[in-house]
């Protein structure tokens, strides 16, 4: 069955939590702020990146901040750390569409590495740390992009411009897979999260639809060579592209955590 | 007592020493001369307020470019509240009235002066052939220039053969003109500006100077700081920007002034502190009808019958009103009408009384302006430089144009009433017609005329220069009466107002310098003005609108007046009302450079400063000392007025007393001032001024909405606490400048019995957060 | 050769391609940054914050620009700075000349704010420290000169205490009082009420960054 399930599943998501975004410009009263601190329908939730800026660089503590931090970290944990990039992030739906674009054109097939945005992330706490500066909220495009649709704020847009245009021409996805130090902190939850990715080798026909779907095929590739019962990458967002596509029904969701595989000289072993 | 010589010179030698320093640097422009950018200036009184300052207004290429105070102008030296500051840019506002406007349904539809002239000649012909002249009216205005006055008077009194002629100026000196001529038999104050530069005492009752005679209360508060004896107190139910710089602030339950100035009197009569010499030679004693109604019935005519009274009877009769029962009606201390007793009758001070709407605005506010007259005349500290009571004019011209030229229902020019066969005779004889066309019947008052349309007896209002259905009491009666058609409204204006909105036929009006015109403020200053440039569109002054309409009723003849000389030919005429009449006014040309002169105006052409007194008026012989030659007997009318209670007070359902007033900022109904962007920035939106514990205690925070409502109506507003007013406790507050809130709905149509003026500052309200 | 697109490999023609693309990107994304954030700052010298942020170079970090802030004001008093605000973009801040803080006795912004950037131990209207409203022009100003205004004075939510009026004599005309509008920083929160309601075109009065008390002798 070609019916992309997950796929308009989670782009209704997407697209809810623009909504979500816009809401208080229609009067409504269920949502507010954005995604590095948010009230919904009167639970406050945080972005632990922004968290962890406020608390280093500004030296603030607020008890609040730290629990809606934490009931965030620990949504993502449960539910596999890089879905916050593959459902919620406006910047992950805006790259995914200039992605189709790219294939399209065929441009921009140069990648960086994945492991990037973990030293990216190192870099933001570092300086603001050091400098107080905020580093990631400044140039963050989820901030430029949330700021946009609820105050009109275009002209910063421009970096979104070109960090899309960069996707385009250079290096596809090059912001979502190696420079978001979001998504390095998040990819770090993933590790623990219960939620992964389940493949039935035995009924793989290795046709490659999943790979040619996943956006990050780093993700999926190695655990299939090496028939891992479960996807367990830090950089798997969860988008079920892969569940959508398999014509057999080899992968499925599963929960739990279950060991990789008896072969010792594998370096993806669990629990590295 | 006698004006002392040392006073008079020292107020002489105040006038030469401004005169000669000050002329040179202070050089009056002539209007004919352009400056080096081109702009002429010409003189003018403000468009505004009864303090009347004077003002310059440059034009260039047939608009008004700049305005400034006029340095030459002995009210204001070239000074200007922010009102007079901005004042040509009230005639720019976007939706000026350009053109005659008729209702068709409800649209109004663009029409010619001779489509619209000719729709209400045929209205008010029909109206008088089926009903009589009584049938139709006019309602002006105290911001009429004197010509439109005197156009509306002769042609609805003279020609069409009604009195029904009324300004707004009922809604706010009606009460000091009937105190005026029931005390001295003769409107207007005696005193003038100077007194606020001379004196050392000012008793302020209900009076907020300091937002509504701005530049006045400057001259006043420098008066104090020149001279350390200045005491200022401020009598009031309010905290304001007044009592911030006065004195002393007693604060007065509503109308406990009735109370107050009767026990400041039995202290004067108990502890003999009166000028007996003054009281026995110029003070006659009198008792008026008490029990009269408060005006909340239609057609209520109350009768004013007198009966003298002896000094002795007097001093018996205010023998009740001691301190302590004053005390449990006004909730000031008898103790502190003890001590205003002290001033009023300190020898070493000069005493003055102001008001303005705290007491013209009251059931019986021609009861206080008479117990105000008591004090000075029992203690003779009147018709003195520095000491006066002094009657604060709220309007540009309600002295000028209503008073004068007698606009009222039972007036006619110069003081004169419609009753009197003899004032009719003479009025008929200057005016060059048969005396019998003058009806000696009273026509309605204000307040009558509005419900008269609601009864469907009057058929045709014509409206001018002023927003009745935004500001008259309550509202909701007369808007309905008016939206419901029941008669047949014109309305003349230059913007669309709240009023504009139910008229049948609306007419584009000249305002201020489109149109040649003459002012007269509270200090009996007639200020003249030149024509400056040409009105916007189609609209016309008023005086043209009227004598089209008397043309075309067959009256216009009686406005025989050239082209060329319009303006001088009709106060020539207007003029001979005035002379020998103690209201002298000077002949045309005189006004043209002068910037303004104070009647009477004497044979050597000389204003008079102070009436009834031989230091300066004409009228009084050298060696009278002081002569109320105007009054029955030359005697000045000391009248026992007691107290009786205000129409609604508040009760549990209507805890609140609500009273209403106006700022610095707007004019009014801010028609003017509204389309000033800077002055509507500053004061955007009326609110409601309530105490901090009665907000606290109803979970009233600053700037929450609010709902207040009286048995009549109700409005909402924003809370204002620990604002610029500080209402006392019991007492909220707030201004009628918002077209967007019609917050005399509220207010009760209750009236004073002699004046027939609307009390808008005491009714019953509650208050709840909306 | 082969393309080979492996992480690793790149093909001579998409090099050629990317030496060309790269730089120009390079160059389109530099300018927009440039563009945005290296502009100079703004005229007043400071943004005004809502009531309650702390010092601003600790502001800048504690913000992490939700808009909360500026959702909780009833009035849109708030609104977020763009790229002129350099390191600021995205922070709130009020033009008071357009909306002034109108001093809600409950403080929404500062209960709304989550990091504490807005200091949430700042509970009383009064204790509000946003700036200090000061004349910056006296000549301009009409009640300095003789003129009946004061409408700062008259329309500030402190007033006689934040603004108070000092009377003296019109030496000019000798009749009149020149009434000045005085403000004292220790009352004045900041809130810009007055600046908006100046009634000249340049308002003679405006909102300047806090100065530490004046005290009345000379410390050292």
């Amino acid at each position: 069955m070609n019916f992309k399930r997950w796929g308009i599943a989670r782009c209704t998501v997407q697209l809810l939590m623009i909504a979500l975004l816009a809401s208080p410009l229609a009067g409504l009263a269920i949502f507010r702020g954005n995604l590095a601190a948010a009230e919904l329908l009167g639970l406050p939730l945080a972005d632990p990146l922004a968290f962890l800026q406020a608390l280093l660089g500004g030296r603030v503590f607020v008890l609040s901040y730290l629990l809606s931090a934490m009931l965030v970290v620990g949504f993502y944990v449960l539910l596999g750390g890089r879905t916050f990039c593959g459902w919620v992030c406006p910047v992950g739906l805006i790259t995914e569409l200039a992605d189709r674009l790219r294939k399209r054109l065929g441009t921009g097939t140069q990648t960086l590495p994945l492991t990037l945005n973990r030293w990216s992330l190192a870099l933001v706490l570092l300086v603001v740390m050091v400098t107080g500066v905020p580093l990631f909220e400044l140039f963050s495009p989820i901030g430029i992009i949330s700021r946009a649709i609820v105050f009109a704020a275009l002209v910063p847009l421009l970096l979104v411009a070109a960090i899309l245009l960069v996707e385009l021409l250079v290096a596809r996805r090059v912001w979502c897979r190696s420079l978001c130090p979001l998504g390095g902190f998040y990819s770090l939850l993933a590790a623990a999260s219960p939620l992964r990715i389940g493949f039935i080798s035995e009924r793989c026909t290795h046709c490659n639809d999943c790979l040619k779907a996943c956006p990050v095929e780093e993700v999926l590739y190695p655990s299939l060579e090496l028939n891992h019962p479960q996807v367990a990458a830090g950089d798997c967002i969860r988008c079920m592209a892969c569940l959508d596509t398999c014509p057999t029904k080899a992968l499925k969701i599963s929960i739990g955590y279950q060991p990789l595989s008896r072969d010792a000289t594998d370096p993806l072993k669990g629990g590295r | 007592m006698e004006l002392t010589r040392r006073d008079f010179l020292k107020a002489s030698a105040a006038a030469a020493a401004f005169a000669a320093a000050g002329a040179q640097a202070l050089a009056p422009r002539l209007a004919s001369a352009a400056d080096d950018k081109g702009i002429k200036w010409g003189k003018a009184p403000c468009r505004y307020c009864g303090v009347g300052c004077c003002v310059l207004v440059g034009v260039k290429d047939g608009k008004i470019v700049a305005t400034k105070g006029d340095p030459a102008g002995p009210v204001n030296k070239g000074l200007n509240c922010i009102k007079g500051y901005f004042l040509s840019k009230a005639l720019y506002g976007k939706d000026r009235l350009t053109h005659p406007l008729i209702r068709k349904g409800n649209k109004m539809v663009k029409a010619s002066w001779d489509e619209a002239l000719n729709l209400i000649a045929s209205k008010y012909k029909e109206a008088i052939a089926r009903s009589g002249p009584d049938s139709v009216a006019i309602y002006g205005s105290g911001q009429w220039t004197v010509f439109e006055g005197y156009t509306a008077v002769k042609l609805f009194k003279g020609g069409i053969g009604t009195n029904n002629v009324e300004p707004n100026a009922r809604l706010c000196m009606a009460s000091a003109v009937v105190g005026f001529m029931n005390t001295f038999g003769s409107d207007e104050p005696m005193g003038c500006y100077d007194d606020l530069d001379l004196g050392d005492t000012y008793i302020l009752w209900g009076a907020n100077m300091a937002e509504a005679h701005p530049v006045l209360f400057s001259r006043l508060i420098d008066n104090k700081l020149k001279n350390k004896k200045v005491k200022i107190i401020d009598i009031a139910t309010r905290r304001t920007r007044t009592t911030q710089m006065a004195d002393e602030y007693i604060p007065m339950v509503p109308q406990g002034d009735l109370a107050a100035l009767n026990a400041i009197a039995h202290v004067i009569l108990r502890d003999k502190l009166y000028d007996e010499s003054f009281v026995k030679q110029h003070v006659s004693f009198k008792r008026g009808t008490e029990n009269q109604p408060y005006g909340l019935k239609d057609k209520e005519n109350p009768k004013e019958e007198p009966k003298p009274l002896t000094f002795d009877e007097y001093k018996q009769l205010m023998k009740q009103f001691t301190p302590e029962w004053a005390e449990k009606l006004s909730g000031i201390p008898a103790k502190k009408i003890e001590h205003l007793a002290q001033l009023y009758t300190d020898k070493s001070r000069k005493v003055n009384s102001l008001w303005t709407m705290g007491v013209n605005q009251h059931v019986r506010g021609v009861w206080v302006n008479n117990l105000i007259y008591n004090l000075h005349l029992l203690t003779g500290k009147i018709c003195k430089p520095g000491e006066n009571p002094l009657s604060l004019t709220g309007q540009p011209s309600a002295c000028g144009t209503a008073r004068e030229v007698g606009t009222f229902a039972h007036r006619l020019p110069a003081d004169m009433v419609v009753m009197n066969e003899a004032h009719r005779k003479k009025t008929a004889e200057i005016w060059g017609i048969d005396p019998r066309k003058i009806s000696p019947k009273v026509g309605l008052h204000t307040m009558e005329m509005f419900r008269a349309i609601d009864r469907g007896e009057l058929k045709c209002l014509w409206i001018q220069c002023t927003n009745p259905f935004q500001s008259i009491p309550n509202l909701s009666r007369y808007r309905k009466a008016a939206q419901a058609r029941k008669a047949f409204i014109v309305v003349s204006d230059i913007y669309p107002t709240r009023s504009t909105e139910v008229a049948d036929v609306i007419l584009p009006s000249a305002s201020w310098v489109e149109k040649e015109g003459v002012f007269g403020n509270t200090e009996r200053r007639t200020q003249h003005w030149f024509k400056m440039i040409e009105p916007p569109g189609e609209a016309k002054e008023d005086t043209w609108q009227l004598i089209e309409l008397a043309k075309r009723l067959g009256h216009g003849n009686l406005f025989p007046y050239s082209q060329k000389n319009f303006h001088k030919e009709m106060w020539e005429e207007y003029r001979k009302f005035t002379i020998g009449t103690g209201k002298d006014l000077a002949p045309y040309e005189t006004y043209y450079k002068v910037r303004g002169l104070r009647w009477p105006v004497k044979s050597n052409g000389q204003e008079t400063r102070w009436r009834y007194t031989d230091a300066d008026d004409a009228y009084v012989k050298k060696g009278e000392g002081v002569k109320f030659y105007k009054a029955p007997g030359n005697k000045a009318t000391i009248w026992f007025r007691p107290y009786e209670p205000p129409a609604e007070s508040p009760n549990s359902e209507y805890p609140f007393w609500y009273c209403t007033g106006r700022l610095l900022e707007h004019w009014h109904t801010a028609t003017m001032t509204g389309r000033v962007p800077e002055l509507k920035r500053a004061m955007p939106g009326a609110t409601l001024e309530m105490h901090p514990e009665d907000a606290a205690r109803l979970g009233i925070k600053n700037r929450d909405k609010v709902k207040v409502s009286s048995r009549r109506g109700s409005v909402v507003l924003i809370a204002e606490i620990n604002g610029r007013g500080k209402p006392e406790k019991g007492n909220v507050f707030t201004t009628f400048f918002d077209e967007t809130k019609l917050i005399n709905d509220l207010c009760i149509d209750a009236f004073d019995p002699l004046s027939k003026e609307p009390d808008f500052k005491k009714c019953a309200v509650k208050v709840e957060k909306a | 050769m082969d393309s080979d697109t492996t992480n690793t490999g790149i093909s001579r023609r998409l090099f050629l391609k990317g030496s060309i693309l790269t730089p120009l990107t390079l160059a389109l994304g530099g300018a927009a940054i440039s563009a945005v954030y290296l502009r100079p700052t703004q005229a007043r010298g400071f943004y005004l914050r809502p009531p309650g942020a702390i010092e601003e170079p600790r502001f800048l970090a504690a913000c992490v620009k939700c808009g909360k802030c500026a959702q909780a004001c009833p009035y849109q008093s708030i609104v977020m700075a763009g790229g002129e605000a350099g390191v600021g973009i995205g922070t709130p801040h009020i033009i008071p000349r357009e909306t002034p803080c109108y001093l809600c006795p409950d403080l929404p912004c500062v209960k709304a704010c989550p990091s504490g950037a807005l200091d949430k131990q700042l509970t009383e209207v009064e204790k509000v420290r946003m700036g200090t409203a000061v004349i910056i022009d006296r000549e301009g100003c009409l009640s300095i000169r003789g003129l009946r205004c004061e409408v700062c004075y008259r329309q500030c939510p402190l007033i006689d205490k934040a603004i108070t009026i000092e009377n003296r004599h019109n030496t000019r005309t000798g009749e009149h009082t020149i009434m000045e509008p005085v403000i004292h920083k220790d009352k004045c929160v900041g809130c810009g009420i007055c600046e908006k309601v100046c009634v000249r075109e340049k308002p003679v009065i405006a909102v300047q960054q806090r100065v530490t008390e004046q005290k009345d002798f000379y410390e050292f």
